[in-house]
């Protein structure tokens, strides 16, 4: 049963559209991620189920009600936010107990409640001090304190971890996944980091421009991007993209580009013949791009000469940018091979790892 | 000894200036600093510091009419003026006034600051209008209360001739008695002197309201609080400082009032408006008593340091400081 429901929910501000025609249904217990660039309006959505906007077209549902018009307090969720909104003239205790307090629950099961949350997020020794007093990482387990102390239906997430240092939001990334695993409840986040959305979500939402591009499991959505778009996003260092035209030569179906020509396999065959004039983008993953030919391998691939334009060494691995003629493709690759920048090496690509999209729709072919 | 380390063993370390004559060097920071300080107080000590003292001075002194400190008293007069009947009913007034002013002032400030502060069409109009009184002169605001309380032809007595409401005669009815024995008069004055004030009471807090973000209101409202709970957990603890501001500066401002009494009342009828302000310029330059006002600026200027220390002291713990 879905629990949170967007039917075709638009939201304009003004003339700025910042969500359109959105549909999508939440699961129960489910943690989905909608991930996007700034402004795609994922903050938007996530503000609609909270009660903080409106839908100015469409309706939201909550447990198959539609709660357009329903006040935030009503609608059983916690949220929350990118910078805490944290009480800063309240202790922590305070702020912990502030949403119970409204509910108009008895002082000692609020402080019970209270004190068993702040055990929990480690918090037990804080309780007497203002935000102001504490550190980054602590106000935000206050807020995640706060939110899970009122034990709602939905947990809403707007870029929670965003203003926590690199090595803290990793942590706190595992945290939060073994809390939702714990609290057995519904979370929607709201993230502009893919990271943190391949690495959470049940599933993710992908959004640009206010319009859904894809919705699925996070390693299908790596697997099979349905657009450019998505292709673009998801993954780093991002999926090399480039023109590429299709031809027919002696019954092989061909996708030939300025980096060189690669012979389509069947269904991929099958699948490009949906572009409308020929006109189409492959896409080829870092990790996909080996060095050396092809030979042995047994399957389908493609061997383009390439020159070594620059080399990042991470200690585990080397991205490597080459050069093909007008096209620039990176690599993953091992970082104990050493390159020689201008050397020419052969790259090898397997041609069941390429993507093919539509150059005018930007969708997915095959 | 490496050949180029430098032959420091042979040339004696200069002694700075400071250690062999450190009154020199305390002498020179003093000099710098009072290069700094020199303009404020000269300021302060012609405008602030030399009346005060000459004030408790002069309190000693019975004087001439030309201000001369004509026969030394020592503290009889002070106990004279401030024993006095006329000292305690000013007193009184003078409390009485900033009981009339400052709280309801600042209600209404705040009143109107929440309305302006609405995300509304035409909001910044009702902005303009609200703190618009903060450019009116005393003296402007004074003469249109005037006419606006005029007996005759005011507007405050059209208005209760229609509900049918008597006449009141607001600047000058010595009988009629409204709260704690005090006439019309006073109440007339107290008005026009929160007309006065609202407008910077309003921007102060406008200025306040603004700056509380946004998210504090949608996270309280996302944890179950009604209109009502989020002004008063969250507006007014946030606003705090800013209130504590306006009640300190206002009661030093209703404490100071003199031009709108000048203009509305000349501290009458029967004194009841002559607040301690007004009787020091009755006392020093109507009856040419200086000693006299002299004590009763001394008394003045305890008052308001007890009252605004009082304040700091009491309210200062309700407070939150970002």
């Amino acid at each position: 049963m879905a629990l949170v429901t967007f039917d075709n929910v638009s939201k304009f501000f003004g003339e700025v559209v910042a969500v359109k025609d959105f549909s999508l249904e939440i699961y129960d217990r489910e943690f989905i991620v909608l991930v996007g660039p700034s402004g795609c309006g994922k903050s938007t959505a996530l503000r609609i189920v909270a009660g903080l906007e409106s839908p100015s077209k469409g309706n939201i549902l909550i447990k198959d009600q539609v709660v357009n018009d329903v006040e935030p307090k009503r609608r059983d969720i916690a949220m929350v936010f990118q910078n805490y909104a944290l009480y800063p003239h309240m202790s922590v205790y305070d702020n912990i107990a502030f949403g119970l307090r409204m509910r108009g629950l008895h002082r000692r099961e609020i402080d019970r409640l209270v004190k068993e949350a702040a055990q929990n997020l480690g918090l037990g020794d804080l309780l007497r001090r203002k935000p102001g007093e504490l550190s980054g990482g602590q106000r935000q387990r206050v807020a995640l304190g706060r939110a899970i102390v009122r034990r709602p239906v939905v947990y809403l997430m707007d870029e929670p971890l965003s203003n926590l240092d690199a090595k803290l939001r990793v942590q706190t990334r595992a945290e939060l996944v073994k809390m939702h695993r714990l609290l057995q409840t519904t979370f929607i986040y709201v993230t502009h980091d893919q990271v943190e959305a391949m690495t959470m979500g049940d599933r993710i939402a992908i959004l640009d421009q206010g319009v859904l591009q894809q919705v699925g499991p996070p390693q299908e959505v790596y697997d099979r991007p349905g657009n450019i778009f998505v292709a673009g996003f998801i993954g780093s260092p991002a999926m090399n993209m480039f023109p590429a035209r299709l031809q027919t030569r002696d019954g092989d179906a061909f996708a030939d580009s300025e980096a060189g020509s690669f012979r389509l396999n069947s269904q991929q065959a099958h699948g490009a013949t949906d572009a409308a004039d020929g006109e189409i983008v492959v896409g080829v993953r870092p990790e996909h791009l080996y060095v050396g030919g092809g030979e042995g391998s047994g399957a389908v691939s493609a061997t383009l000469g390439a020159m070594v334009d620059l080399v990042e060494y991470l200690g585990n691995e080397a991205h490597v940018t080459f050069s093909l003629s007008d096209t620039t493709l990176v690599a993953r690759l091992d970082a104990r091979v050493k390159m020689k920048l201008g050397e020419t090496v052969p790259l090898t690509v397997l041609v069941e790892n390429l993507h093919l999209f539509d150059r005018t729709s930007g969708q997915r072919l095959a | 000894m490496k050949s180029g380390d430098a032959p420091t063993a042979a040339l004696p370390a200069p002694i700075p200036l400071g250690r062999r004559y450190p009154w020199l060097e305390g002498l020179s920071r003093f000099g710098g600093g009072m290069l700094f300080l020199w303009p404020s107080i000269l300021l302060f000590g012609g405008f602030v510091f030399y009346p005060l003292f000459k004030s408790v001075y002069l309190g000693f002194f019975v004087s001439d009419p030309f201000g001369r400190g004509q026969e030394f008293v020592g503290f009889d007069q002070y106990r004279e003026v401030l024993t006095s009947p006329d000292f305690r009913k000013s007193l009184l007034v003078t409390f009485l006034f900033a009981l009339y002013t400052v709280p309801t002032g600042m209600v209404l400030g705040l009143v109107l600051a929440l309305l302006a502060n609405q995300r509304l069409r035409g909001a910044l109009f009702f902005r303009t209008v609200f703190s618009s009184t903060i450019a009116a002169s005393v003296a402007v605001a004074a003469v249109m209360w005037l006419m606006l309380l005029n007996p005759s032809a005011g507007f405050v007595n059209w208005i209760l001739g229609q509900f049918d409401l008597p006449r009141v005669n607001w600047l000058t009815d010595p009988q009629w008695r409204t709260i704690w024995d005090s006439g019309p008069a006073l109440m007339a004055v107290s008005l026009t002197t929160i007309w006065l004030n609202i407008g910077f009471t309003t921007l102060v807090l406008l200025a306040a309201l603004q700056n509380i973000p946004q998210e504090l209101y949608e996270s309280a409202r996302v944890d179950g609080a009604s209109p009502w709970s989020l002004l008063r957990h969250i507006t007014l603890p946030m606003l705090s400082p800013s209130l504590l501001f306006v009640v300190v500066v206002s009661t030093i401002i209703a404490f100071q009032s003199f031009g709108q009494i000048h203009i509305l009342t000349r501290g009458g009828p029967l004194d009841a408006t002559n607040v301690i302000v007004y009787s020091i310029y009755t006392d020093a330059f109507i009856n040419f008593e200086y000693g006299a006002a002299a004590v009763r600026a001394v008394a003045l200027f305890l008052l308001m340091l007890t009252i605004t220390l009082i304040q700091l002291r009491f309210l200062e713990r309700r407070v939150f400081y970002r």
